[in-house]
């Protein structure tokens, strides 16, 4: 280490702890609840998703008691659909996917180094979002209106009202709401992993965990907006009859399937990678040396998260497309077995290479292994398209699913769970009672879903509410029900012992880690006491008296004089400091923001058209407000003293900002999106001879209007950023108010092509296409009006100048998007017609 | 819900023998010795089993299937022993070299060349399976087969594609001769499976699927709904008889040549009660095409696409109250229709053969 | 901006060159055979032809990844060094991303070539 490290005297030491603990102090009483403090709001948002999970787990005994026996009577029909869809559903959505979130929000900023997420707030919004979504699905099941027709929701049983009622509204808004929540997470850990972590920490340093996460963020940045497209397609037939998958005009039910698993199958990975990235924490530490392997673990994340986008069509072998198409996917699907293969591998070498203490959470992870291998290997036979023609829809498949996920997933979740219950809560759980969990769990998982591999094979389909007694399925159901008893009992186990009373511990680091997170002490939220230099993988075993340095401040930002929250930013590779970044602190508009928003979606599907719109104007004030407050503030001084003699500037502007970074990271989802939309356009048109059914189309002139407009409107905006940095502010201002002149008219342009071309969305599925399309334009370039007159507004503020310009070079950054969209969507719609 | 026995008259013999002892011991056993036990019991076990083939596509998935178990099997047991022998504590460190080496040959090598070889069989078996996809369905016989909530519309085809007639939860065809099931839907999306003939296919509203399925030999099998349309989903099955060449002709002819059915008392209600508005018996004057058409029902094996046994009784119940023992039906209930009348009209259908 | 992205990103994403030329060869693989499935009718392509252009193209993804795993080589400096790599150097990190860019380079190799299995088996739609 060349750095001098800084040296305080004990008073010094102690002035500088009171102002930490005042700047990151948690609210008391009520207000505890708009704390935004990131360790705070994974913890919330861990122990509401493991709520979740056990509510989806009493309904799942509730459908394994029903199928006890045949021709069971315990439940209705109806009952045990919505019992099983919601199932399905809560532990995807609400469980599977949140609980990593949580996790990552939770471990990040300790094992990054940092004393906190980049935004704190937005994880905040999630949260509520999340909490308020979740409670709204869930809650329909009491009042018998929970959605049930599956938890991937195939249309038209899902789509027409003849077939089903509001719960399949229920489920598209509350989980859309949700999705929001999710992508907001991926935002802050993406931006959190590549931007704050501790100085040194190059790319070759960054702890697996932090890997899997980064990919994982990534993936769900790709995999959730088709589904959010989905849903808006979806949600529209629903509400106003457009009938994009209605094939008797022209929709076409097979391009849900295509949204969803596209969707659906990478999110299989982004539940099972973390649970992994869990794993790789803990082998280390239980093997006493380094992971054998870091590069092997990168080469199989990365993969994965590819080769993941590429299975989707696996879950629909059996809908009739070409066997050349299903091969392709079919060998994709084998493809990716090998990351994973690699993954388990370098598991098994870590061990081999160290010497293994077999502890409470490393007899769960191993466990998980052995469970998880049986699903890996059955995966590998569903792949094959021969065998599931047979396999698909069956129990076969509800036995892999579960060998998959509860091996893969929540074996590791409840080794991490034993791992870090010490990072939090200074306190260890029971070895007596983990091993009673886990002989349990695993034993009754065994029970229960083994079975159901021959029950499958012999016949039985899934989703089946009761079965005849002379098939041969009775036997292996009944066995299966007493192994979900089990394997619950187990569960339970778990709970019993997290609540259990126990005695604090005096030692932060119990299982001799070697992980920064370690140095985190539970009883103060500071995060780190100040921000070391790292320069090995495994700090705490390598670097000597780094957890006394940390402690006594003799790191980067030792004290926090300026009263505010601050965090470092460092370079992507190398880790370098380049910024002093000051995060938002507590605040209710946080709250107010996702209880309005949350209004909006349940206003939506009770068609309560005034709730929803009053409750949108809410929202927007509330984000205004919020980004107004809390967002590119200028400070006192350009520059701070962040400690061991360098100085950072506060405000930075452009790619060096994390502002711009998650708004280029929101656009990449957004166009994800879009693009899925347009996948709708041509899907029709490969499906159809004439996929605009001789109907009219927007005609060429309009669309080309809209085009000129969007852009004139990006050029007007690029020299509005060029002359408000050449501090040319009235100039600047002029640009930008003829740059939202130019969005409008080509918005008015965009939308008089179908309207005078009289195109009518319920009565074929091309108008509705066009019009879906224009729409969705539209609606950007009016967000983007938006936030112009935001900028305008801080210009005239005096808040928004040529060195202080984040605001404009934001903007700026969301109009290269825009343009890209509005081209694309006026361009296909008004000329792909004529070129076909 | 239904309290009685959901069942199919006709079984093989071995089922009830095999049926006690796989799963009760399968309960005792680990799992490794499930697996094998599977292996020895799979050639026993129903009339619904893919294990249990009688069908060239069913036999080369079982033996794509056992093919895989077994290796399978292997695989499972090397990464566990690995496993065990990685967490013994008495036992010397392996190298960080060594340690290398087993991540790039078990974990990358070895199942890079496994999963090729395994990938290019079913790839290979996928064109030889389905030949008839490929265009050359001409002369095959057709049948076309309805999805419907929450039954199965048979309707048999000459090679034109014109209707012979019509008829419901039930399909025969005969032995050793590849027969096209061309599959539609009028509502949802269902999915039609004869797990001992072969795979499934999805019907889809919109679209004409096609599946030709071989049955290799003479027997009674199951056809259930394999996707997930509804309430009453789980009550949408059908009998499958594969009779040989010449009893399927004869069947054939039979049914085509159906004499046009005497006026008889249950007849008479049938019409006067409207069941006519939605079911066809041939011969009559009852000619709905909403619902089951209900020629012949007397030879069926199950009222309600195989929900309960064909006895009058049921048949009357279900006249009655269909929602009870179907959720969700799309029949209305005629609970109103006096219960003697309702046993006549049951007694009339079940006389039809 | 001359860079569409700062130039350190840009050295990032030397990571995932390969599995993006894997997401394309199998995006153009898949699209070519929807719309030629759906199409053959109207356009009278055979499917020899479509066969023979995914092959030269999958011959061409081999080769870019090929390319990828060369450069990543020399990165790692023709294989000096072996892992883990864990120095806090910019040689180290230089060695890492070379190395864990080989490996990748490796799988999206073997995918391709995964994906490709079908073109040899399966002469037509097959639908």
């Amino acid at each position: 280490m060349t750095t001098a490290l800084g040296e305080f005297s004990p008073d010094e030491r102690a002035a500088q702890e009171e102002r930490l603990r005042k700047a990151w102090e948690t609210p008391k009483g009520w207000r505890y609840w708009t704390s935004v403090n990131n360790s705070q709001i994974g913890l919330w948002y861990g122990v509401t998703a493991f709520g979740f999970m056990l509510f989806a787990g009493v309904l799942a005994l509730l459908v394994r008691l029903q199928l006890a026996v045949p021709n069971n009577d315990l439940l209705t029909a109806d009952f045990f659909n919505q019992a099983f869809t919601l199932h399905g559903t809560v532990m995807m959505f609400l469980f599977a996917v949140p609980i990593f979130e949580a996790i990552a929000i939770f471990l990040l900023p300790s094992m990054l180094g940092a004393r906190e997420l980049p935004f704190p707030r937005l994880s905040a919004f999630g949260f509520w979002s999340f909490l308020l979504g979740g409670v709204f699905v869930c809650g329909s099941i009491f009042f018998n209106s929970a959605p049930s027709t599956g938890w991937f929701m195939y249309p038209p049983l899902a789509t027409s009202k003849e077939y089903s009622g509001i719960g399949a509204d229920i489920w598209l808004l509350g989980l859309s709401f949700i999705e929001v929540a999710s992508i907001a997470a991926a935002v802050e850990i993406i931006v959190g992993i590549m931007k704050c972590r501790a100085p040194g920490m190059r790319i070759n340093m960054m702890p697996m965990f932090a890997w899997y996460l980064l990919i994982v963020a990534g993936m769900i940045l790709f995999a959730f907006p088709p589904l959010i497209a989905g849903d808006i397609l979806f949600e529209m037939e629903r509400m106003f009859g457009w009938p994009f998958f209605d094939a008797e005009r022209g929709g076409d039910p097979l391009l849900w399937q295509h949204l969803f698993w596209i969707f659906g199958h990478p999110e299989v990975y982004i539940i099972f990678l973390p649970a992994i990235a869990l794993m790789a924490m803990i082998v280390p530490t239980f093997s006493q040396r380094p992971i054998v392997g870091y590069s092997w673990i990168v080469l199989a994340a990365v993969g994965t998260g590819f080769l993941s986008f590429g299975l989707w069509v696996h879950h629909m072998f059996t809908t009739g497309l070409p066997q050349i198409s299903l091969a392709f996917f079919s060998a994709a699907s084998e493809a990716v077995v090998i990351p994973t293969g690699v993954q388990i591998f370098v598991f098994i070498a870590t061990m081999l290479a160290g010497r293994v203490i077999f502890s409470v959470p490393m007899l769960f992870g191993a466990g998980g292994l052995v469970v998880f291998v049986i699903g890996g290997l059955t995966g590998v036979m569903v792949a094959l398209v021969p065998f599931d023609w047979q396999a698909h829809d069956t129990y076969f498949v509800v036995a892999h699913l579960h060998y998959v996920l509860i091996g893969g997933m929540l074996f590791p979740i409840i080794a991490g769970i034993y791992y870090y219950f010490p990072f939090f809560s200074g306190k260890k759980l029971s070895d007596a009672w983990g091993k009673a969990a886990f002989w349990l769990m695993f034993v009754g998982f065994n029970i229960a879903f083994f079975p159901m591999h021959f029950s499958g094979l012999r016949g039985m389909p899934r989703r089946v509410f009761t079965y005849p007694g002379d098939v041969g399925w009775d036997w292996f159901n009944l066995i299966s029900t007493i192994g979900a008893f089990i394997f619950a009992t187990g569960v339970l186990t778990v709970v019993v012992d997290i609540f259990r009373p126990k005695t604090k511990l005096n030692d932060l680091n119990p299982w001799r880690s070697g992980t920064l997170e370690w140095t985190n002490n539970p009883d103060e939220s500071w995060g780190m006491r100040s921000v070391p230099i790292i320069s090995s993988r495994y700090p705490l075993w390598d670097q000597p008296g780094l957890q006394r340095d940390i402690e006594a401040g003799r790191y980067y930002l030792p004290d926090a004089q300026s009263g505010r929250r601050e965090t470092l930013v460092t370079s992507v590779l190398d880790a370098e400091p380049i910024q002093c970044l000051r995060v938002g602190g507590t605040s209710y508009v946080t709250i107010v923001a996702a209880l309005a928003l949350g209004g909006v979606f349940i206003a939506l599907t009770f068609h309560w058209w005034i709730t929803t719109i009053v409750c949108a104007v809410i929202t927007l004030m509330a984000i205004l407000y919020w980004l107004w407050t809390g967002t590119a503030e200028i400070p006192p001084t350009p520059e701070m003293d962040v400690g061991l003699g360098k100085s950072l500037p506060i405000y930075v502007s452009g790619p060096a900002s994390v502002g711009w970074w998650a708004m280029f990271i929101t656009m990449v989802g957004d166009g994800t999106a879009f693009a899925s939309l347009m996948f709708g356009y041509f899907f029709y048109w490969t499906i159809h001879d004439d996929f605009t059914a001789g109907l009219n189309g927007p005609g060429v002139f309009w669309p080309s209007v809209a085009i000129a407009l969007f852009i004139v409107s990006w050029g007007l905006m690029l020299a509005a950023r060029h002359l408000n940095r050449g501090d040319k502010i009235a100039g600047a201002r002029l640009a930008l108010i003829f740059s939202l002149a130019a969005s409008l008219g080509g918005s008015v342009a965009g939308l008089l092509g179908p309207y005078v071309y009289d195109m009518q969305p319920t009565t074929h599925v091309y108008p509705a296409i066009v019009w879906i399309i224009v729409i969705w334009a539209v609606v950007h370039a009016v967000v983007g009006c938006i936030m112009q007159l935001y900028c305008l507004a801080r210009s005239f503020a005096g808040i928004m100048t040529a060195r202080y310009d984040q605001d404009i070079v934001n903007v700026t950054l969301y109009w290269h998007f825009l343009t890209i969209t509005a081209v694309v969507s006026f361009g296909v719609v008004g000329l792909f017609p004529l070129v076909r | 819900m239904t309290g009685s026995s959901v069942s199919f008259v006709r079984f093989t013999p071995c089922r009830g023998a095999c049926r006690g002892t796989s799963s009760w011991r399968g309960s005792a056993l680990t799992a490794g010795t499930i697996i094998l036990q599977s292996v020895i019991l799979s050639s026993c076990s129903g009339v619904q089993s893919a294990l249990d083939p009688a069908g060239p596509e069913a036999s080369d998935v079982a033996t794509l299937f056992h093919v895989m178990l077994i290796g399978g099997v292997v695989i499972w047991l090397g990464v566990v022993g690995a496993l065990f022998h990685a967490g013994r504590r008495a036992r010397e460190p392996y190298s960080e070299r060594t340690a290398g080496l087993v991540i790039l040959w078990c974990g990358a090598i070895i199942p890079v060349i496994v999963l090729a070889a395994l990938l290019s069989y079913a790839v290979w078996l996928m064109p030889n399976m389905r030949p008839w996809s490929s265009g050359g369905e001409g002369g095959l016989r057709q049948i076309e087969v309805s999805g419907e909530q929450f039954w199965w519309r048979v309707r048999y085809l000459d090679p034109e594609g014109n209707v012979l007639f019509e008829t419901a939860n039930e399909v025969v065809m005969p032995v050793g001769e590849r027969v096209l099931f061309v599959l539609k839907s009028p509502d949802v999306i269902h999915s039609f499976w004869i797990p001992s003939l072969g795979g499934k296919m999805d019907m889809i509203p919109g679209r004409t699927n096609r599946l030709a399925l071989e049955a290799s030999k003479p027997g009674t099998y199951r056809g259930v709904c394999a996707e997930f349309c509804g309430p009453s989903h789980a009550l949408m099955a059908f009998s499958v008889e594969a009779l040989e060449r010449g009893e399927f002709e004869a069947w054939l002819s039979g049914r085509q040549n159906a004499a046009s059915n005497p006026g008889s008392q249950g007849l008479a209600l049938f019409l006067r009660h409207g069941c006519n508005a939605c079911h066809a018996i041939d011969g009559t004057d009852a000619r709905g095409t909403i619902g089951p058409n209900l020629s012949a029902f007397g030879a069926r094996g199950t009222v309600g696409a195989g929900t309960l046994p064909n006895t009058e009784e049921h048949i009357a119940r279900f006249i009655r109250h269909p929602s009870e023992i179907k959720p969700q039906a799309r029949m209305p209930s005629f609970g109103m229709i006096p219960e003697g009348d309702a046993e006549e009209i049951a007694a009339y259908l079940k006389g039809l053969k | 901006m001359k860079h569409l992205l700062p130039p350190e990103i840009e050295s990032l994403w030397t990571l995932f060159t390969a599995p993006v030329v894997w997401a394309a060869h199998f995006v153009v693989c898949y699209a070519a055979v929807a719309i030629y499935c759906e199409k053959a009718a109207v356009w009278d392509v055979d499917f020899g032809n479509v066969r023979t252009a995914l092959g030269i193209f999958t011959l061409l993804a081999l080769a870019m990844i090929v390319l990828s795993a060369y450069l990543a080589w020399r990165q790692w400096g023709f294989g000096a060094g072996d892992p883990p790599h864990d120095g806090a150097t910019d040689q180290d990190r230089k060695r890492f991303q070379g190395f864990a860019t080989l490996l990748l380079s490796g799988l999206s190799f073997v995918a391709v070539v995964y994906v490709a299995i079908p073109l040899i088996f399966i002469a037509g739609c097959q639908q």
